[in-house]
């Protein structure tokens, strides 16, 4: 019984831990960390505006992608 | 005067005259207008609200033709097609340097149909750009960053800056995992340890035991795992390295202690797995951190090189690029352009720049016979001249080829710490091996002479090896950075204590590189406004010298007529109808006055209606603290040399005047080099301090380069070590806290190999248990980083 208690206490928080671990990992992963003043700044252009732009830019690529298909179909 | 208004697109201020008014904002010049209107019908004038105050550079409005981006031999070299179909490049971009310039740039391009995404860095202005090829073409990307008021050049990044970014990512994937594995491994090493000493029960350690694997696995085959790469490597090349020491040992207690947790017998060791590959992974990273790339110093130098010329065909003047002129083809040359191809000059005259092959900032005068180099630059001229090589034999793109190979072949002095290693790890694996056999046939108990075999190799835990060199390079590191040294590559303190010759530029590294008024003689009182605005229509740099030394609050500027510049004799102009005349003794002897020069500097004579009025003596003086720092450095045992381009009466002079013995004038670049190639023929690592671009491939041959922090670009990129503040005391102190470092290497290396030569025979003896061995592998760990700390000792600034 008691160890049974501490085993699950270790486990939901190692796995808890490993959580924020991976979530790090993939911000490495996808660069939000390479440019450090870019990353300190951002703070300052996180408007209205960015997430439309963000936006517009998915469906830009989204809808390049698709020409791109209908041009060349494989 | 009528008052200062700021321009509305690049915030400088300018008198409210000049300013181009247009609806109610006002411009200094066309480009901003067209700049302001262009963001403005984008929808992009929130630019300036996050600009502030801060100030732009004005566009340039002459950029070459945009068109030959688009030729297939450019494609082919810089840009990549990604895997979605989408091609993509790398450009630095010219003129960021605010946050609000990456915004801009960035909206600008993606609100173009076509690019998909764009990545503006703001540390280092390079961009990545991804963009449909279909829908828009790179020239009119290049062409829109440079409609907005930037410029942008491509550089290749698939070299060696890509894999070291990659390379350094991968280590702080692989360290988050081992720090998080290791901190939570704390936390059951405390109940471990609690339970080792007031009693525990079995199946609550069998628990703990069972956490502790779970958290060691990915540290050891995730953030272990270059060290198993590099024990591949290690055997391949029958070598026997630190990372065979890590991953041997790492393994074996990993494996034994999976072994102990299941049979429930004993003490597991995955805390000591999760601890040496964390340890020695950050000492690792350490080390890995701070490496240079060659390939920016390449991206740098060709910009040095203009990509176009002009060329006379068929009496026309075209625009070709540098690749396809061939021999004998006629360039014409603007003043302030940078030949691109070694020629002969065969119409019009002027001076030239050719400081980046010589060092020396006089202007070289050149007329119609005489041949013009690749890289020197046109201050004034305006010629024609016959190309006499083509681009890739011209001396510059000579230059850069052997600057590669020269980075490229750089000699490496292995540290003394991987030598160590070497002997150290085999000498280990060998013992705890011999331990194994000797144990078995005294007690013939498998199980007990395997534990013991594998505590030696616990035990001779290389946590202190591995963090002896980095943590002492770090300190010293931090140091030398708060004295304005800049150390790029931490292994570089070690080589640089080993120095035996240092070599030394004369012009801009022993010198401020720039003639000054040693002595002044005023013949007879004069208005010296008049000798001032005769100067100040003059770039020649003792023009500039002598301008300096008499300048004060009180002069003014006159206007003076048809002003004539005399090459290599001097300036002559007319004031209030009679003749100014500033120059050399040439000059003044053309002019009917007779004077004789006597000095061994150089002399500027100024003369007003035929009469001598001043003379001044000028010399490029050595750095105050030039021979001071120079008698130190020698003291230490060090050989100083100076190699020079300049001549041998002035290079004479100044090894005089700072107390060097040996010295070699009138070297080409390439001579320099070889010099310094033959110091290492002879076994010597040699150290060389330059500042131009005539010193770039001596530089990159020497073990150690050394560039002052006001010399060129290239010089600095080539470098290894930058001397920030520019002074020559901060060159010896960058040897003395080299040595210092290189003398707590060799402590720390010698602590950890006495803890090892105690502990060792006890873990072979059997004697070792587990708390001990902990205790004793953290004491080991803080005696390196504690002593390194005395480095700090006696610089307390």
């Amino acid at each position: 019984m008691d160890s049974w208690v501490i085993g699950m206490m270790l486990g939901v928080s190692v796995f808890l831990g490993s959580i924020a671990v991976v979530a790090l990992m993939w911000a490495i992963k996808k660069g939000q960390f390479d440019d450090q003043e870019k990353f300190l700044n951002s703070a300052l252009f996180d408007d209205v505006d960015e997430l439309n732009d963000a936006v517009k830019l998915e469906t830009k690529k989204k809808e390049a992608m698709n020409k791109k298909k209908e041009y060349r179909p494989e | 005067m009528s008052k200062k208004i700021k321009c509305d697109h690049c915030h400088l201020e300018f008198s409210e005259d000049v300013m181009i008014e247009d609806d109610g904002h006002y411009f200094c010049c066309n480009g901003c207008q067209g700049v302001f209107h262009l963001l403005s019908d984008q929808g992009l004038d929130g630019f300036y609200k996050k600009l502030g105050d801060e100030k732009l550079a004005p566009p340039s409005q002459q950029y070459e033709d945009s068109s030959n981006f688009n030729a297939p031999a450019f494609y082919e070299r810089f840009v990549t097609l990604n895997k979605e179909g989408f091609c993509e490049v790398s450009l630095i971009i010219e003129g960021i340097h605010c946050s609000a310039c990456v915004w801009l740039n960035e909206k600008a391009l993606l609100n173009m149909d076509g690019v998909i995404a764009t990545n503006i860095n703001y540390t280092n202005n390079k961009a990545k750009i991804v963009w449909d090829d279909d829908v828009v073409k790179l020239s009119e990307i290049i062409d829109m960053i440079r409609a907005i008021g930037y410029n942008a050049y491509p550089y290749d990044a698939s070299l060696q800056e890509e894999k070291a970014n990659k390379e350094r990512k991968d280590y702080y994937l692989r360290i988050a995992v081992a720090v998080f594995a290791t901190m939570n491994m704390m936390t059951i090493m405390v109940a471990q340890y609690a339970g080792y000493f007031s009693g525990i029960s079995p199946e609550i350690k069998h628990i703990l035991n069972l956490g502790e694997w779970a958290l060691s696995t990915p540290v050891l085959f995730y953030s272990g795992w270059p060290f198993f790469k590099g024990m591949y490597y290690g055997l391949k090349t029958k070598t026997v390295n630190m990372d065979t020491l890590v991953a041997t040992g790492s393994l074996l207690t990993y494996i034994y202690s999976i072994y102990i947790t299941l049979t429930r017998s004993g003490e597991a060791y995955f805390d000591s797995v999760t601890m040496i590959v964390s340890f020695v992974l950050v000492g690792k990273f350490l080390e890995a951190l701070s490496k240079k790339s060659i390939a920016d110093t390449l991206d740098i130098m060709s910009q040095h090189l203009p990509s176009d010329v002009k060329v006379v065909e068929d009496e026309k003047i075209v625009t070709k690029n540098v690749n396809d002129v061939t021999v004998n083809a006629v360039v014409v040359l603007s003043s302030g352009d940078r030949v691109a191809l070694d020629g002969e000059v065969i119409d019009g005259s002027g001076n030239f720049d050719e400081s980046s092959l010589t060092g020396e900032s006089d202007p070289i005068f050149k007329q119609k016979g005489d041949s013009v180099i690749s890289g020197t630059v046109s201050i004034d001229a305006d010629i024609k001249y016959k190309v006499t090589k083509d681009y890739a034999h011209s001396t510059m793109s000579h230059i850069v080829s052997l600057l590669e190979n020269a980075m490229n072949n750089k000699p490496k002095i292995q540290q003394l710490a991987n030598k160590l290693s070497e002997y150290f790890s085999s000498t280990i694996l060998l013992l705890s091996f011999f331990t194994f056999i000797a144990w078995y046939f005294y007690s013939s108990s498998f199980e007990q002479s395997f534990m013991i075999a594998i505590s030696v190799i616990v035990i001779a835990c290389p946590c202190a090896l591995a963090l002896a060199t980095p943590v002492a390079t770090l300190v010293g590191l931090s140091i030398a950075s708060k004295r304005g040294i800049l150390f790029k590559e931490a292994a570089q303190l070690e080589t640089m204590a080993k120095a035996d010759v240092l070599a030394l530029d004369k012009t801009g590294t022993i010198t401020q590189g720039r003639p000054e008024v040693v002595q002044s003689n005023f013949l007879k009182a004069f208005d010296t406004s008049m000798l001032y605005s005769l100067l100040l229509n003059s770039k020649h740099p003792i023009a500039k010298a002598v301008a300096n030394s008499i300048y004060d609050e009180k002069l003014s500027c006159y206007e003076l007529e048809r002003f004539k510049n005399i090459a290599s004799q001097g300036i002559t102009a007319m004031y209030r109808g009679k003749m100014l005349a500033g120059g050399n003794a040439k000059l003044m002897r053309t002019i009917g006055l007779d004077v004789t020069s006597s000095s061994e500097y150089s002399e500027f004579y100024f003369a007003y209606g035929g009469e001598l009025l001043a003379e001044f003596e000028l010399f490029d003086m050595p750095r105050e603290d030039a021979k001071e720092a120079i008698s130190k450095i020698k003291k230490m045992g060090i050989e100083v040399i100076m190699l020079t381009g300049d001549h041998q009466k002035s290079a004479q002079k100044v090894a005089q005047l700072v107390g060097i013995e040996k010295y070699e004038a009138e070297l080409t670049p390439e001579e320099k080099s070889a010099y310094i190639t033959k110091l290492h023929e002879d076994g010597k690592t040699v150290v060389m301090a330059g500042d131009g671009i005539n010193d770039i491939l001596a530089l990159a041959s020497s073990d150690i380069a050394i560039a002052m922090g006001n010399g060129s670009d290239i010089a600095i990129e080539v470098s290894d070590v930058v001397l920030l503040n520019d002074t020559f005391s901060s060159l010896y102190d960058s040897f003395k806290i080299s040595k210092r470092t290189f003398r707590m290497i060799k402590q720390n290396l010698g602590l950890s190999l006495v803890y090892n030569g105690i502990t060792i025979p006890l873990a072979m003896a059997g004697y070792v248990i587990p708390l001990v061995a902990a205790i004793s592998m953290s004491i080991s760990s803080l005696l390196v980083v504690g002593n390194s700390m005395r480095i700090k000792l006696g610089y307390k600034d």
